[in-house]
């Protein structure tokens, strides 16, 4: 089986304007997601949005959304699997934008999960994140990762980890903004060559030094003629991209 | 309920995926369905309570199998899809005619698109995408030729009687399987080195083979009868095209004979190959216009009949000129490598590797396998050196110049009670544990820029525990060998801990590797460099600190060793020279981390005065979830399980990295004494030079690579330079702000009317990757003292 096989954050198109308006100041955090739909007008101008959490019962109205949103630009979109994988496990980390003037409600979706990482760190994975092309600039991508991790915070993780594109600057700066620091770049991460940085984001102190019971550093290095690659969790395949 | 196996998987699946059972399906559809079922009534035992089309989850999928599998009818992710009106024999293959005629130019167009694939593959693409998707190749190597002559484009042809022309036949055939058999031996090469797959390099065959059953002499008389050929058909050919061709089919033949030549130039010592090869670049590339390109012989469809569950994927497309610029330093890095060769002790061989391994870009795939298998194969070092052997070299420069735990040997001492017998078994275990690590600090240098940084972090660990496993035969070695103690100033005495020693200087440096690879592949945030910048200071003074013990005793033996000069005793002037050689060692990189410390002590002063004035840029908001104990402890991760040196602890960390207490003066003054101070360190560094010298040797053996040695040099003294201007700029700035203030107490620390960006790395003004200089300019007076 290829390891590498299939887009993760996914970003639609970039433009340099889109990039550039996603780099606006992020908005005040959002209160704590106590309840599930929340309504915040980001400017005047724009028709308020709904953010509302995944529902299971209602996947045939959202998961066709979901795929359409985040595969617009892949070439090589996720599997039905992968998203049955993330909402099926962890459905309520994931919270979608709604513009219910439009026929296409669903303009912004962000996918995660939350699991012990190798019986250590209770760790966030932040998978997707998407906002719809004319959507971008308005903070609602920023909006949407909060939830996802203030739901993870709500639920006692210890850290968040996500990968991004190296060009995606936009990404970059929304997850930084958040506190995210790069911990280490991964060559060619990407199907079309491009590398990635592993974004992290510590919770609680000491998380560094929690011991994982399958100890990555304990493989002997450089001893095998192949080196098998890090799983790889899940790959955009990079149109670049910005929100 | 567990795995739903492939065969009851129902019929009447139709909604996420329809299972295609007619032949024309190619693509393995069990992955897909092995995880997940869609239940229906028929299958589900009454007694399990399901809804009809409830999902139901196998507890060991995992999210590395969601990410393989398949949606099969899905034409991008299902490489046997059948569009709509599209037939069997359409979707599998092209009515190209590979019997065809083609013009001279055609095959030269043919022939160059055919490198630029080789090329694409040799960065990293898969052979799916690049070589695999000329229907040429595709005819040569599918069903796997016999024998080489069953090798031609008339394969498989109903009618036999069909001539191929001689163009086809001699000239492109010939370019062809020379090309695959080219490719055959860089597979074989990487293959059997360190390298991540998908990452480095696909090794992907598809079932077919690189003709690595065939001998390589078959190609060089092909690749000869389709020059004769060329020679003897200029009637046919225009001279232009004629000559294009040739130059072609020659660069293949010595490019073939440079791969296969491979970790044989230990023996032959040959450059002549690829020298040959980069004398053909240029003409290749003048020539290409006159290529004609034959696109409809290129086809992704061939991807169909690939073993493979990958979904279908795009040509990819490299230019011409980008494959010349690869191929031109492939050769360039095959000629310099052989100033690795030859052995003059482990610190040059380290100067070396890493200096040819760090050029930018990076060498291929190929050249850094290549370079994993000189320096060690069957427990030699570059075919020469034993392991062993080279382990004691780099002890005695280091830690035990003429100390008798390097001579004792078990093979001459064998009385058991013997203490030379016991220290040359310990020595044995220390050899065993320590030579894979020790060579791996060289092998290292091979991988991608990425993967270096992430593998030192790992292997840090390990040298750590190897620090202690060494102390502990220190202990024991020390008794037995009878090591006099050292009084200190103090009136303590100490011993010399040798191997322990030892090994925690190859951890500092790695410690510095790491920090100084982070700066090169950008990992730091503006906000941290203040920080960075003085835990590399502090990384670089715990190291001088520990040279300067190393050296203590040295010197000591030295001393003793004077009295034995002096009496003339045997050997002592031996032991003179290699004391002397080793002190010379220590001075050196003295020098080199006194330059580094310089310099990051310098702007890590720098860096505190943006910050503190609120002109440094910064990446997370005021609503950021973490916190910079939280940040800092992201970023000593790799540090956390370390027991020497100690963790930093925060509080401290954060005292330091911000200079509280010290005035912007003070600072100042830091910043700009300690930039002077680095700049004639560097210079020192540069002077003298990349390697050490014996006495008696006056030339550079390496001079390629020592040229790349000091080129890297002079950037980080470039990059001294930016800083010093930088420096000057900021004092100006605060000189400027204390004059406006009119000799008032400055208030809350101010905004300083300056302008900072960082350059990025590979930008121009980014003088060297691991020297962040900020570019500090006055910023324009509207509005710019506020940020």
């Amino acid at each position: 089986m290829n390891p590498n096989p299939t887009p993760a954050l996914s970003s639609t198109a970039t433009t340099t304007a889109a990039a550039a308006a996603a780099a606006a100041p992020a908005p005040a955090p959002p209160p704590p997601t106590t309840t599930t739909t929340t309504t915040t007008t980001t400017t005047n101008t724009h028709p308020p949005l709904r953010y509302v959490r995944y529902d299971g019962a209602r996947e045939d109205e959202y998961v066709p959304a979901m795929r359409q949103l985040i595969s617009k630009d892949l070439s090589e979109p996720y599997s039905i699997y992968v998203y049955r994988y993330f909402l099926y496990q962890w459905g309520d980390l994931c919270f979608m934008a709604m513009d219910d003037s439009q026929q296409q409600r669903m303009v912004g979706v962000v996918v995660s999960k939350l699991e012990p990482h190798r019986g250590g760190p209770l760790r966030g994975y932040i998978a997707m994140l998407a906002v719809k092309e004319e959507y971008r600039g308005r903070g609602i991508a920023t909006k949407l990762a909060r939830m996802a991790i203030d739901a993870m915070i709500e639920r006692d993780a210890d850290e968040i980890v996500l990968e991004t594109e190296i060009t995606n600057t936009a990404a970059i700066k929304l997850y930084e903004r958040l506190g995210f620091l790069r911990s280490k770049r991964l060559h060619r991460y990407y199907l079309n060559g491009n590398s990635a940085y592993r974004l992290v984001l510590y919770l609680k102190e000491g998380v560094g030094s929690m011991r994982t019971t399958l100890d990555p550093y304990g493989a002997a290095e450089m001893t095998g003629a192949l080196a098998a690659p890090e799983p790889a969790l899940l790959h955009e395949n990079g149109s670049g991209g910005g929100w | 309920m567990r795995v739903v196996p492939e065969s009851v998987v129902p019929r009447d699946i139709t909604d996420d995926f329809t299972i295609a059972a007619s032949s024309s399906h190619l693509t393995p559809a069990g992955l897909a369905f092995k995880f997940y079922m869609w239940c229906t009534d028929d299958l589900i035992p009454s007694e399990i309570e399901l809804r009809t089309g409830q999902l139901v989850k196998d507890e060991y999928f995992t999210l590395f199998e969601a990410v393989g599998a398949l949606e099969i009818m899905d034409s991008k992710m299902d490489s046997g899809y059948l569009g709509p009106g599209e037939n069997h024999a359409q979707a599998l293959e092209d009515d190209y005619d590979l019997m065809r005629e083609l013009a001279p130019e055609e095959v030269l167009g043919i022939m160059d698109e055919l490198l630029c694939h080789e090329m694409a593959w040799h960065m990293g693409h898969p052979l799916s995408q690049t070589l695999f998707t000329s229907l040429y190749l595709d005819r040569l190597l599918w069903p796997v030729p016999k024998t080489l002559e069953n090798a031609h484009f008339g394969r498989g042809q109903s009618q036999s009687n069909e001539k191929v022309p001689d163009m086809v036949h001699v000239v492109l055939r010939a370019y062809c399987l020379a090309l695959v058999k080219s490719c055959d031996f860089v597979h074989a090469r990487v293959t059997t080195e360190y390298y991540f797959e998908e990452e480095d390099f696909v090794t992907q065959l598809y079932n077919r083979t690189l003709l690595s059953q065939f001998d390589s002499k078959h190609f060089h008389d092909l690749l000869d009868n389709a020059i004769r050929w060329v020679d003897e058909h200029t009637d046919m050919l225009s001279e232009k095209v004629a000559e294009a061709i040739r130059a072609r089919l020659l660069f293949r033949r010595e490019f073939l004979w440079g791969l296969e030549q491979d970790v044989e130039v230990i023996e032959t010592r040959s450059t002549a190959q690829f020298l040959s090869c980069l004398s053909h670049l240029d003409f290749l590339g003048k020539s290409a216009v006159l290529g004609k390109e034959v696109p409809e012989s290129f086809s992704c469809k061939i991807q169909r009949k690939l073993a493979s569950t990958v979904p279908p994927r795009p040509m990819v497309k490299i230019s011409f000129e980008d494959a010349l610029a690869h191929l031109r330093r492939l050769c360039q890095d095959a000629v310099d490598l052989l100033e690795i060769l030859d052995y003059r002790g482990p610190y040059n061989l380290k100067v070396v590797i890493w200096t040819l391994l760090s050029r930018k870009p990076q060498p291929s795939v190929y050249i850094r396998s290549l370079v994993q298998s000189l320096i060690v194969s069957n427990r030699t070092i570059l075919g020469a050196v034993p392991v062993k052997q080279f382990l004691y070299d780099e002890l005695e420069q280091i830690v035990l110049p003429s100390s008798i735990l390097l001579q004792a040997s078990a093979d001459e001492i064998e009385v058991p009670s013997d203490p030379r017998f016991q220290i040359a078994q310990h020595m044995d275990v220390f050899t065993k544990r320590f030579s894979q690590p020790f060579v791996d600090t060289f092998r290292s240098a091979c991988l991608n820029r990425c993967r270096i940084r992430r593998t030192v972090c790992h292997t840090l660990v390990d040298w750590d525990n190897l620090q202690m496993e060494a102390e502990d035969l220190d202990e024991q070695l020390r008794t037995l060998s009878n090591e006099p103690p050292l009084q200190l100033a103090n009136g303590d005495t100490t011993y010399s801990y040798p191997l322990s020693s030892w090994a925690y200087h190859h951890k500092l440096s790695q410690f510095r590797l790491i920090l100084q690879l982070g700066f090169e592949l950008s990992i730091y945030a503006p906000e941290e460099l203040p920080g960075m910048y003085w835990y590399l200071s502090h990384i670089c003074s715990t190291h001088l600190g520990h040279i300067d013990r190393i050296r203590t005793f040295t010197v000591a033996t030295a001393k003793r060793n004077l009295a034995d000069l002096a009496a003339k005793k045997r050997d002592a002037f031996e032991r003179h020279a290699v004391l002397q050689q080793s002190i010379r060692l220590l001075e050196r990189m003295t020098t080199q981390i006194v330059a580094v410390d310089a310099f990051a002590i310098s702007l890590h002063a720098l860096y505190v005065l943006l910050a503190r004035h609120r002109v440094l840029p910064t990446t997370s908001s005021p609503q950021a979830y973490s916190s910079d104990r939280l940040r800092y402890e992201i970023r000593m991760k790799p540090f956390l399980q370390i027991t020497l040196p100690e963790l930093v602890p925060y509080d401290e960390y954060h005292r330091e990295a911000v200079l509280e207490g010290d005035s912007d003066d003070i600072v100042l003054e830091r910043a700009a004494k300690a930039i002077s101070e680095a700049r004639k360190a560097w210079e020192a560094t540069l002077a003298n030079g990349a390697f050490m010298h014996d006495s008696d040797e006056k030339d550079s053996p390496a001079l390629a690579i020592e040229d790349d040695w000091k080129r890297d040099i002079k950037d980080t003294m470039r990059a001294c330079i930016g800083a010093s201007i930088a420096i000057e700029t900021v004092k100006k700035a605060l000189k400027a702000q204390a004059d406006s203030r009119n000799g008032e107490p400055p208030q809350a620390p101010q905004s300083v009317n300056l302008r900072v960006t960082i350059p990025e790395v590979g930008s121009k003004a980014r003088w060297h990757d691991w020297w962040v200089v900020p570019q500090v300019s006055p910023a324009t007076t509207l509005g710019a003292s506020k940020k």
